[in-house]
């Protein structure tokens, strides 16, 4: 967001959340490497190594309206990645067409959307 | 073909055999769905469990049901009872209320109060316009007149509002003023913020009345081809004393009103006095007119009293000590307490039903989906003759009904430590205001929910539901898990709700000696604190099978129980916070939050109470030297080893999702026993200090030995006893390998001991009778 355009917004806030999340997000695109994507594929839940724990907690705190949700089509058998709305009464919407058969796989490719928005924004 | 949805509620949720239950379905893409009574027996369809389990049950409802598309009106207001037709007023006309809008800028009309149809552009109404500008508007049907504000309202602050109409000479005015406490508003002086309009204009003709359209405060008439009459342009926010009168009022007049002085009787029609009808004990939905015809209005969805009002001045926080100053009475446009559909089948349950957890299960088309849907109830043993009973949590059902934290809740996934997992029919009520929303939720307008009901589908009350934030069964359908457990047991046992307790106290209790409550027994009123305490202290023997227990006051009318207030305020784990001055429930006048707040920690009565939670993965318990005190080696038998529950439905152990513990600060009695204990949970647990400390590093699961499951025993007065889990995941191991593992031999033990007559194993105290364990009377 451009410097005028902050100051049309009202809320200022905005501002420093936006310029706390640019610092953030440039020390945790440091912690990414393969270890870190492999331990999580190996366990999507439960106490993790403190640099993906970083990265998790990051993602667990984006705007709603920039988190992704797993979609149980058939519990244990079939789910699939969401993203939220954000906006109250409004569903989440697909992001790609990809079948998961476990929520925990599901969660990783979750997880991998998060990395890769991450790393290329 | 249209998509097929069934949904359902019961008027009641507990009964006995022979009561009359009404069920009240709607139905979209079909006009017939097959109905069966069934038993329900285990509700998680977890592969490592037995899955779901349901008995078939014959009885007269049985069959195909004509089932159709019902309404539902969301939205709270006032109706004024009028049958002379006093407010039909066609002349000069005065409106006038104190308000506080939370949502001026929602985007569309918002009636405050009139006599408006808004179909049919028919009468007067004093509202917001979609700018969120005060307007006053008249209607003669063909043509509406509007005077709108010069500046939009302020959210969250306190004005006199007024529009007046001289009928003679056609001139019409609005009177906006702030009345910004250092108390009463979002904003203090010191923000340069104008709230002050004046103006003034002909309008071209008077209102033209319909006979038969209802004044209303906070929502307008309307009408729908399908669903008659309705109620829109509903208002959110405050509103404060109000009143009609049949003459313009001058500015002086007004200017006395909003300085608090005594409305004018002359031209006076109906004065509602929002701060008439406290009492030591609460308020109910009755809202005084004190003026000369005694128009007393209604409300409708409930809004909500108790609330401050324009004149609160910060030094009292509860309506008792000072009612002049609780005069706001709070709208939301989507608060829903009762579906209030057509009764689509009644049925007088079979004499011969035994207790149990029952559902009408309804279902359409396939029955895939959404077109599967179970009305859940419960049926009591009309003469209690077992020897045990399994508590069913009602009231913490009633709290998380239709909750949907997993979508707008920004706190929900730290919390959780993972993503939602959401299903279709999470999607559905996320859709659709008219399912109504949880003590968890916030209305739209940023206020929390503080009333709940069960006249309403509760898509979370179900077998097979998972919660999306935590992707776990959660309440209900974890609870069948336990009963599941006293079936394969084969144990002879009765069930029992919250309900019952609230209602009837100790009485309901009573007849058992061993009473099971559920997962998760978070929420409870007073009478059904009392009534544990006292069946507790009375000589019974009660199993805490669940976590987060004890913890949260909350509030039933008698002669509703089906709607259930709920305060949020204490502690640092609420979904949202009362806002100050408005703690105390308009139920009952108590104080509302959490018991920590009255000094009744859950300790006090189970031995532990709320230590954190995280969800995200559970852990196992591990035995404590207490376990290897020979007194007290008959819990253990039978159990190898160190490690209790490294197993479960419920992320993989018996200790987790929500943990207690023991704390002898917080009334743990003295002579507890600590019998095995978690420990190590994940950093996503985060302590519930209840001792009022700062947060600090080191909360979470890794640093702190808070963060337990600990599973306690002592004994009680009168030969009575506890035996409490600490853990929500306890009753999901119970389950694991067929029934057949370390957890259920555990629970075994302690049931087949607590069912026993006498004295409990290992006692040393005297033998005494079970003077406290009389029967009631069948």
């Amino acid at each position: 967001m451009l410097p005028l355009e902050y100051g049309r917004s009202e809320d200022r806030d905005i501002i420093v959340r936006d310029r706390f999340d640019g610092f953030r997000r440039e020390f945790l695109r440091t912690l990414v490497n393969p270890e870190v994507i492999e331990e999580h594929r190996q366990s999507a839940l439960g106490q993790h190594s403190e640099r993906l724990e970083r990265l998790l907690i990051y993602f667990r705190q984006r705007p709603l309206e920039q988190r992704y949700a797993v979609r149980a089509i058939e519990p244990f058998r079939r789910y699939q990645v969401v993203r939220l709305s954000g906006r109250r009464g409004v569903p989440p919407r697909l992001v790609d067409d990809a079948i998961y058969t476990s929520a925990n796989d599901a969660r990783h490719g979750l997880f991998l959307r998060c990395i890769r928005d991450l790393l290329e924004t | 073909m249209a998509q097929i949805k069934i949904f359902g509620y019961a008027d009641k949720i507990s009964v006995k055999p022979g009561d009359t239950i009404q069920f009240h379905v709607s139905a979209d893409g079909t006009s017939t769905a097959e109905a069966h009574l069934v038993r329900l027996i285990h509700g998680d369809e977890h592969p490592h469990g037995p899955g779901f389990i349901d008995e078939e049950i014959d009885c007269a409802a049985n069959g195909t049901w004509q089932v159709e598309k019902q309404f539902t009106q969301v939205g709270a207001f006032l109706e004024v009872a009028d049958p002379d037709r006093k407010l039909a007023l066609d002349g000069s006309i005065t409106l006038c209320a104190f308000i506080w809008p939370t949502w001026p800028d929602v985007g569309h009309r918002q009636c405050l109060l009139g006599r408006w149809d808004n179909d049919r552009n028919h009468g007067y109404g004093l509202g917001i316009n979609p700018s969120g500008r005060l307007e006053f508007w008249v209607g003669c049907g063909n043509e509406v007149d509007y005077l709108q504000a010069e500046l939009p309202l302020q959210k969250q602050a306190w004005y006199f509002v007024a529009a007046t109409f001289d009928a003679r000479s056609g001139r019409a005015t609005l009177y906006q003023e702030g009345v910004v406490s250092r108390y009463n508003s979002l904003l203090s002086k010191v923000a340069p913020v104008e709230y002050r309009s004046h103006v003034s204009e002909m309008f071209r003709f008077r209102q033209n009345n319909l006979p038969d359209t209802p004044f209303l405060v906070a929502g307008s008439r309307d009408w729908h081809a399908l669903r008659g009459h309705f109620v829109s342009q509903l208002y959110c926010g405050k509103i404060d004393r109000c009143g009609v009168f049949d003459r313009p009022l001058d500015h002086e007049e007004l200017d006395a009103i909003r300085s608090g002085g005594q409305p004018p009787l002359d031209g006076m029609v109906a004065y509602w006095d929002t701060t008439k009808g406290y009492t030591d004990r609460g308020i109910g939905d009755l809202v005084v007119d004190i003026g000369p015809n005694r128009l007393d209005a209604e409300g409708y969805n409930r809004p909500v009293r108790a609330q401050t009002g324009y004149n609160w001045n910060g030094r009292n926080d509860c309506f008792r000590l000072a009612p002049h100053q609780y005069g706001g009475i709070e709208f939301h446009a989507d608060a829903m307490i009762d579906s209030n559909w057509n009764a689509t089948k009644t049925l007088e349950l079979p004499e011969t039903l035994r207790s149990g957890a029952y559902a009408m299960r309804v279902r359409g088309g396939d029955g895939e989906g959404l077109a599967e849907e179970y009305i859940v109830f419960f049926v009591r043993s009309r003469m209690p003759t077992a020897r045990i009973a399994l508590l069913f949590s009602t009231a913490t059902y009633l709290a998380y009904a239709n909750e949907r934290f997993a979508t707008d809740g920004q706190i929900v996934q730290p919390m959780a430590g993972q993503p939602p997992t959401i299903s279709e029919v999470d999607i559905e009520i996320y859709e659709n205001p008219e399912f109504g929303a949880g003590c968890y939720d916030t209305h739209a307008d940023g206020a929390g929910v503080c009333y709940t009901s069960y006249r309403r589908p509760m898509v979370n009350m179900r077998p097979k539901y998972r919660i999306a934030a935590f992707d776990l069964p959660w309440n209900f359908p974890a609870d069948l898990s336990i009963l599941a457990w006293l079936e394969h047991k084969g144990y002879d046992y009765d069930v029992l709700t919250d309900e019952d307790v609230h209602l009837e106290g100790v009485a309901a209790m009573a007849p058992y000696a061993c009473i099971l409550n559920s997962t998760h027994p978070e929420y409870h009123s007073e009478r059904m604190l009392d009534a544990h305490e006292d069946y507790i202290a009375g000589g019974g023997r009660f199993i805490c099978m669940g976590a987060n227990s004890f913890c949260c006051n909350v509030a039933f009318r008698d002669d509703e129980p089906w709607i259930m207030e709920c305060r949020k305020t204490g502690g640092h784990w609420i979904a949202w916070a009362a806002r100050p001055g408005e703690y105390y429930l308009a139920t009952t006048g108590q104080m509302g939050g959490i018991w920590t707040g009255f000094q009744r920690w859950g300790q006090k009565l189970v031995g532990n109470t709320f230590a954190g939670e995280g969800f995200a993965h559970s852990q196992p318990y591990r035995r404590m030297p207490d376990s290897y005190d020979p007194a007290l080696a008959w819990i253990t038998e039978g159990i190898e080893g160190e490690i209790i529950g490294d197993f479960g439905l419920g992320n993989g152990g018996a200790a987790g999702i929500e943990i207690d513990c023991y704390k002898l600060g917080f009334g743990t009695p003295p002579n507890t026993k600590l019998i095995a204990s978690s420990g190590g949970h994940p950093d996503n647990y985060i302590a519930h200090d209840e001792e009022g400390a700062h947060a600090h590093q080191g909360f979470s699961g890794t640093h702190n030995y808070i963060l337990r499951a600990d599973m306690v025993y002592f004994e009680a007065p009168n030969n009575g006893a506890v035996f409490a889990t600490g853990s929500i995941a306890f009753g999901s191991a119970l389950p694991i390998n067929g029934f057949e593992n370390n957890v259920s031999q555990l629970l075994s033990n302690v049931v087949n001991a607590f069912v026993r007559p006498g004295p409990l194993p290992g006692s040393n105290r005297p033998r005494k009778s079970t003077a406290g364990l009389e029967r009631v009377a069948p």
